[in-house]
């Protein structure tokens, strides 16, 4: 494993009908690597993400996760390798409460066959279960509100809980569609900090952002897409000074 | 009030209060009453499972109520075996023609999902009363034997009752450990997002199948219930009518409630009976009933919201953790 990345992308296209959205993209991500993707509307970020969690198949190309294709695979088999994620529109479950909202990805870690709800043992493993959502929930500080319903819950907070659902699948490999998305300065300040935390203990990150700052203070590494198509692959500093980026994105050429 | 105390009195009610006021008031015919509520429970409560918790809308309950009366019927009749194993074999075949015509349905969402399982309570109704060589079509069976079980026949409408009581007793417990889980968490969620249930690992077609087969199981036993108790079963009893019957329970009662879905199938079971001194203004008193419950309660009379927090700290169906207060599930 030493040295091989955790995620490969090769050569991945996704055709829908006329249009190309994503095109011929090839990139990695390494283990503890928080890697920013970028790029303007359109440019394919959220399908590249439905691409790699397995909402949409690609027309060519593969994805490998520690060294596994996962092009054919369904949803929530690739979640249960290790590869969680948030939605871009918050999907939080709003008729729940917000530990049953996290439960939900614990279920998927612990598994939710019907006779373990009914067989003895069965109040061993939900214990497991409510552990966990537990734990993730002390993490993102939502434990006060755990026997809220969703609904009621802040923008922000939601925003929390909605990553809090995502880590309690334990996931390696965490992609974040937008989260700082709607979020004050402070709040988004915060959130830096959380996601350099969860980079600290242990996990991956993909994030995908339209806040630049954000992006280039705590990424490692951007990936920049401009039309479907990759356009560069750097360290924020160089993809800073790239011409081809400045153009097509940051828009601001000195 | 504490959980043990809570069950111990849902207990007392069925198996004592519920028998001691019947015999006491007349006998006979309430219990036929009682006995048929207890049925409808059953029916009202699975349907609940797959249309309430996990959000699949189905039209067709009431046929894979009369696959189980019928498997019952025709298993006892033709091959004389006893109640003990015509009830679960009546589950079984339901549950597994259920799975079965489910299967290709399972990508079907919200009202194409409601429209095939219209479709499959119709063929169910259809070959029930045109196969005449097998189901004795419209004549109906008569004389399926009574229920029975290890040699001792309950011959009392009370013991009868008790049988019931106890079947449905079981059923609402399975039903119940289904519902008030973290496996019933998984149904809410395939039902509130399933792509969001997906992406968090739940195999959502396998949580729609479960949902589907337990609740068609449970059908067929209600219907085993009716063909041992009423010893006479007929194709009309398994109409679509009555799938709209089963769902407006689940419905006035709260979709996704189970306590709703017990409510419900108790009040439009009794309400007619109680009712039967207007004549047939009785119907019209029934439909005006349960359009003012739905539009003055829309999420029903005891919703899901709520009969999930009543199951969580009054039933102690809850984990509590060092969060405080109870907010999980054991």
């Amino acid at each position: 494993m030493s040295g091989a990345p955790m995620l490969e992308i090769v050569n991945l296209t996704r055709r829908f009908q006329g249009l190309i959205a994503v095109d011929a993209v090839s990139s990695t991500v390494n283990a503890h690597e928080l890697v920013g993707l970028i790029g303007p509307n359109g440019a394919g970020k959220t399908t590249l993400f439905n691409l790699i969690s397995g909402f949409i198949a690609p027309s060519e190309g593969d994805i490998r996760f520690e060294g596994r294709s996962l092009v054919g695979m369904r949803p929530h088999r690739i979640a249960r390798l290790g590869i969680g994620r948030t939605f871009q529109n918050l999907r939080i479950l709003p008729n729940m409460t917000v530990f049953d909202n996290v439960s939900i990805g614990a279920l998927g870690t612990f598994g939710h066959a019907p006779w373990h709800a009914l067989l003895p043992g069965r109040r061993a493993r939900s214990r497991q279960i409510s552990e966990l959502t537990r734990d993730v929930l002390e993490q993102v500080r939502l434990t006060t509100w755990a026997g809220e319903l969703a609904a009621n819950l802040s923008y922000g907070r939601r925003k929390y809980l909605e990553i809090a659902r995502a880590l309690a699948t334990r996931p390696k490999l965490l992609i974040l569609d937008e989260p700082a998305a709607g979020l004050n300065e402070s709040e988004t300040a915060e959130l830096a900090d959380f996601i350099r935390g969860l980079i600290g203990r242990g996990l991956t990150v993909l994030l995908v952002e339209h806040d630049m700052a954000l992006v280039m203070s705590i990424c490692h590494r951007v990936i920049v897409l401009a039309s479907g198509a990759k356009i560069a692959d750097a360290d924020p500093a160089t993809v800073q000074r790239d011409p081809a980026v400045l153009d097509s994105y940051l828009g601001v050429r000195n | 009030m504490p959980p043990a105390l809570a069950k111990g009195l849902v207990i007392l009610v069925a198996f004592v209060a519920v028998p001691a006021t019947l015999s006491a008031i007349g006998g006979g015919y309430l219990y036929q009453i009682a006995i048929t509520a207890l049925i409808f429970i059953i029916l009202a409560t699975s349907l609940n499972l797959v249309t309430g918790t996990a959000g699949l809308l189905s039209l067709g309950h009431a046929g894979f109520y009369g696959i189980g009366a019928y498997a019952a019927a025709l298993i006892s009749t033709r091959l004389g075996l006893p109640f003990l194993v015509t009830m679960p074999a009546a589950g079984l075949i339901a549950g597994a023609i259920g799975v079965l015509v489910a299967l290709p349905t399972m990508r079907l969402v919200s009202i194409y999902f409601a429209v095939a399982t219209l479709g499959i309570g119709e063929m169910i109704f259809v070959t029930l009363l045109n196969w005449i060589d097998f189901t004795r079509g419209p004549m109906g069976i008569r004389g399926i034997p009574p229920i029975e079980l290890f040699g001792w026949q309950p011959a009392s409408p009370m013991q009868q009752y008790m049988v019931v009581a106890a079947t449905a007793a079981v059923s609402l417990w399975v039903l119940s450990r289904l519902t008030h889980s973290y496996f019933g968490n998984a149904l809410r969620a395939v039902r509130e997002d399933d792509q969001c249930a997906a992406a968090m690992g739940l195999d959502v077609v396998q949580l729609k199948i479960v949902a589907f087969g337990t609740s068609c199981f449970f059908a067929g036993v209600a219907g085993a219930l009716l063909a041992h108790t009423a010893n006479f079963i007929s194709p009309d009893q398994f109409q679509f009518g009555e799938s709209i019957n089963i769902l407006a329970m689940v419905v006035v009662g709260g979709l996704g409630s189970l306590p709703g879905a017990v409510i419900g199938a108790l009040l439009l079971i009794i309400l007619p009976e109680a009712l039967r001194g207007i004549g047939d203004f009785r119907m019209i008193a029934i439909g005006s009933i349960m359009f003012f419950s739905i539009l003055l309660l829309p999420k029903g009379l005891l919703g899901e919201a709520s009969a999930l927090r009543l199951l969580r700290h009054q039933f102690g169906e809850a984990w509590s953790g060092a969060t405080g207060g109870r907010v999980g599930w054991r």
